[in-house]
């Protein structure tokens, strides 16, 4: 057994136990000391993480059972972290944003007497235990700990009502996420006797009874508000209008997505052998469900006018296509699942930021009040570029690293025989890229004019930093700078899709996993490179952001256009019944979300029975 | 009629459950709306102490009774109390907000919470 080269535990305890003297010293700590402080606690977490990575990729996956609990014989009776590159990875990688976020904060950002930088690192922590665990039940208490510092995090600026609103609706919607979860988990253990995951996949082994599906059931609904999957999805364009610019960044950028990592993780380690006899059912269900998330997301982002709402739905029409890649099953989809969430949180990070900095210069968020406003920025030409090459990314288009993950998808929906997941990609890339670009051409290049604009966008939102200081310093460009260039670099040195490929097919084997977790020896296994498939995914890329410039040109230049060719201007007014569906009640969020559940589990009951 | 006594707690769960969803689904305050989420949540605590329950188990004490008797799950019940640590955490934090959005818009209703739409 090859031992880890630290303490796994550190990279949840450190920031955890340094939120906690951090809250303690809070009253005492001059801002930039607890800036300071916060920042090294989050470098250091990202250290932890990073070794971990390192030594997962280099001597294999291994298994670290917490206060030397082993299992005995195949009952675990302790809390197992499993140290392989996916869940090291994740953790890994919300260190890097967390301290991207921390740095962009620096000093300017409000942070309600020095809240901020302690929830951040609880945050942290419970971001990289839940991607670390191997214990169903841990995996709840790090949802609920990611939760609610996310709560607090989204209501900081409780000077105005609209945060409470947003915190509160996310609060509710994520609540009852949550105790569906553990009423999911409360049905395992009684089917098992078992918590954690490995153990439970070992002892339900093949089999498929009304229990298993149903508590299959409530984890994956569960985790899917989390991922913010129609219609679970409501309470995320609220909570992201309103949360601090660098919170956004988290939320879109890595939490949204660990929903899809633990519907992946559940399925591969628990569920695989019950529903082996049923993959294409399953697949179709999880499809439909990310195919209306894509349709959804995607016209709703063009007719937004608040930067952070467009941006959200944006979130919603990706985290539609991830789940709609993951829906495409085998380890290859799940591969290409995580290298897009990689990319995809890198080039949505640089946008928040971007919209960050134009909220501190320009005191707005919206897109009438910020027309032309990008060519008054200091440093215009580079933001303009940078919020371009977002939009680019977005479509999946060359050189940005999404295009690997779309790559991945569409020759993993090839070998599955899944139809039309390129149309998804084509359209959800189209037009999330099409309302970035719209609001580039207005904001950065100031092209047409009379900008339209919609209710949501009328409240705007008030400036998170202070109003003596609208100075950008260097650290407002290089956390976005730093988040585009990356998703560049790394489409040009794809070394690291051999580590992901071979993770992946780990994870996704089911037996290899269980081997993993009770030996701590590690199965090689190896899958097909997608590297053929990038060419065609280039094009489809390209073609998408072709489309998406056309709808954007289309609505930015309206009124020069004959009227039959607004198409933009007329997606931009957006659908009536979409725009009512996002009331702002937390009752209809919930009635929403027992919809959802009725209708998977409907789903599930009918084309899944034993 | 034993077997309908021992599928009782989970009729009871899932009742409270359900109480909890349309308490949060038609609420029209929001104190009532957080006190049905734990309504909600404490399903979940009938639902854990039923599934560790044992037809006369003992509490999973074993200071006076041998380590080979009967006893009742104790792990759920430890599942059961981290799940009311969590609980009290969510309803406080949700309590706090109800405290700020009635100081600063002098309303409880969700109705009146809500300014941003569409």
């Amino acid at each position: 057994m090859m031992n880890p080269p630290i303490s796994p535990a550190l990279a949840v305890a450190v920031p955890l136990l340094g939120a906690a003297a951090l809250t303690g010293a809070r009253k005492w700590l001059a801002r930039a000391v607890m800036d300071a402080l916060g920042l090294l606690i989050s470098l250091a977490t990202l250290f932890i993480c990073a070794w971990l990575l390192l030594g997962s990729v280099h001597h294999g996956a291994s298994v670290y059972w917490l206060g030397g609990w082993w299992p005995r014989g195949s009952t675990a009776v302790g809390i197992g972290l499993v140290i392989e590159p996916i869940g090291t990875g994740l953790a890994t990688f919300a260190a890097l944003l967390t301290t991207l976020a921390l740095l962009f904060s620096w000093r300017f950002v409000e942070t309600g007497s020095n809240h901020f930088q302690p929830l951040m690192l609880i945050f942290l922590a419970a971001m990289s235990g839940f991607s670390l665990t191997g214990d169903l039940f841990n995996l709840f208490v790090f949802f609920e700990l990611m939760s609610i510092a996310a709560f607090a995090l989204c209501g900081l600026k409780t000077a105005e009502p609209a945060p409470l609103q947003g915190s509160f609706n996310f609060a509710i919607t994520n609540s009852v996420a949550g105790f569906v979860v553990l009423t999911g988990i409360a049905l395992l253990y009684s089917a098992t006797g078992a918590l954690n995951m490995a153990q439970i996949g070992l002892s339900l082994g093949t089999r498929h009874d009304p229990l298993v599906l149903f508590a299959w059931t409530l984890l994956t609904c569960g985790f899917l508000v989390k991922a913010a999957i129609v219609p679970f999805h409501l309470w995320l364009p609220d909570a992201h209008a309103v949360a601090p610019t660098p919170v956004c960044v988290l939320f879109s950028g890595l939490m949204v997505e660990l929903g899809l990592y633990a519907v992946a993780r559940i399925h591969y380690a628990i569920f695989a052998g019950c529903f082996a006899s049923h993959h294409g059912a399953l697949h179709m269900i999880l499809y439909s469900f990310a195919a209306a998330t894509v349709l959804l997301g995607g016209v709703m982002c063009y007719a937004e006018h608040h930067l952070k709402r467009m941006l959200a739905f944006s979130t919603i029409c990706h985290s539609g296509l991830m789940l709609a890649t993951l829906a495409a099953g085998g380890p290859l989809a799940l591969a290409a699942m995580l290298a897009y969430l990689l990319a995809h949180g890198l080039v949505k990070g640089g946008l928040f930021f971007l919209s960050g900095v134009l909220l501190h210069n320009r005191r707005s968020i919206t897109e009438p009040e910020l027309f032309a406003a990008g060519r008054k920025l200091p440093w215009a030409g580079t933001l303009g570029a940078l919020w371009i090459l977002g939009g680019i990314g977005l479509a999946a288009a060359p050189p940005l690293a999404l295009l690997l993950g779309e790559a991945g998808a569409e020759h993993a929906a090839e070998l599955t025989h899944l139809h039309g997941l390129s149309l998804l990609f084509i359209f959800g890339g189209g037009m999330t890229a099409a309302a970035v670009l719209r609001v580039g051409m207005h904001t950065f290049f100031g092209w047409g004019g009379g900008v339209i604009s919609d209710r949501a966008a009328e409240i705007g939102e008030l400036p998170e930093t202070k109003p003596e200081n609208r100075k950008i310093h260097p650290y407002h460009i290089i956390a976005p700078a730093f988040c585009i260039l990356f998703a560049i670099a790394i489409a040009f040195l794809p070394g690291w899709l051999h580590v992901l490929r071979d993770a992946a097919a780990a994870m996704a084997n089911q037996p290899a996993y269980l081997h993993t977790t009770y030996t701590g020896q590690n199965v090689p296994l190896t899958q097909p490179s997608w590297r053929e498939a990038i060419p065609g995914a280039a094009g489809r890329g390209l073609l998408a952001l072709g489309l998406g410039t056309l709808l954007a040109l289309s609505s930015v230049f309206r009124n020069r256009l004959p009227r039959p060719l607004r198409a933009g201007a007329f997606m931009e007014h957006g659908f009536r019944p979409l725009r009512a569906m996002q009331s702002g009640h937390p009752g209809d969020y919930v009635l929403w979300i027992t919809v959802g559940l009725a209708l998977f589990g409907s789903a599930a009951m009918i084309f899944m029975r034993a | 009629m034993p077997s309908v006594l021992h599928s009782l707690p989970y009729f009871v769960a899932g009742w409270l459950f359900l109480c909890g969803l349309y308490g949060i689904v038609t609420s029209k305050h929001l104190v009532h709306a957080v006190i049905c989420l734990a309504i909600l949540q404490s399903s979940t605590y009938v639902l854990l102490l039923a599934v560790g329950y044992r037809v006369g188990g003992a509490a999973p004490i074993f200071a006076d009774i041998s380590t080979s008797e009967l006893v009742v799950d104790p792990v759920v019940q430890a599942l059961m109390l981290t799940d009311v640590v969590v609980e009290a955490v969510v309803v406080a934090l949700l309590l706090a907000m109800v405290v700020k959005a009635h100081e600063k818009s002098g309303s409880v209703s969700p109705d009146d919470l809500r300014t941003m739409r569409g």
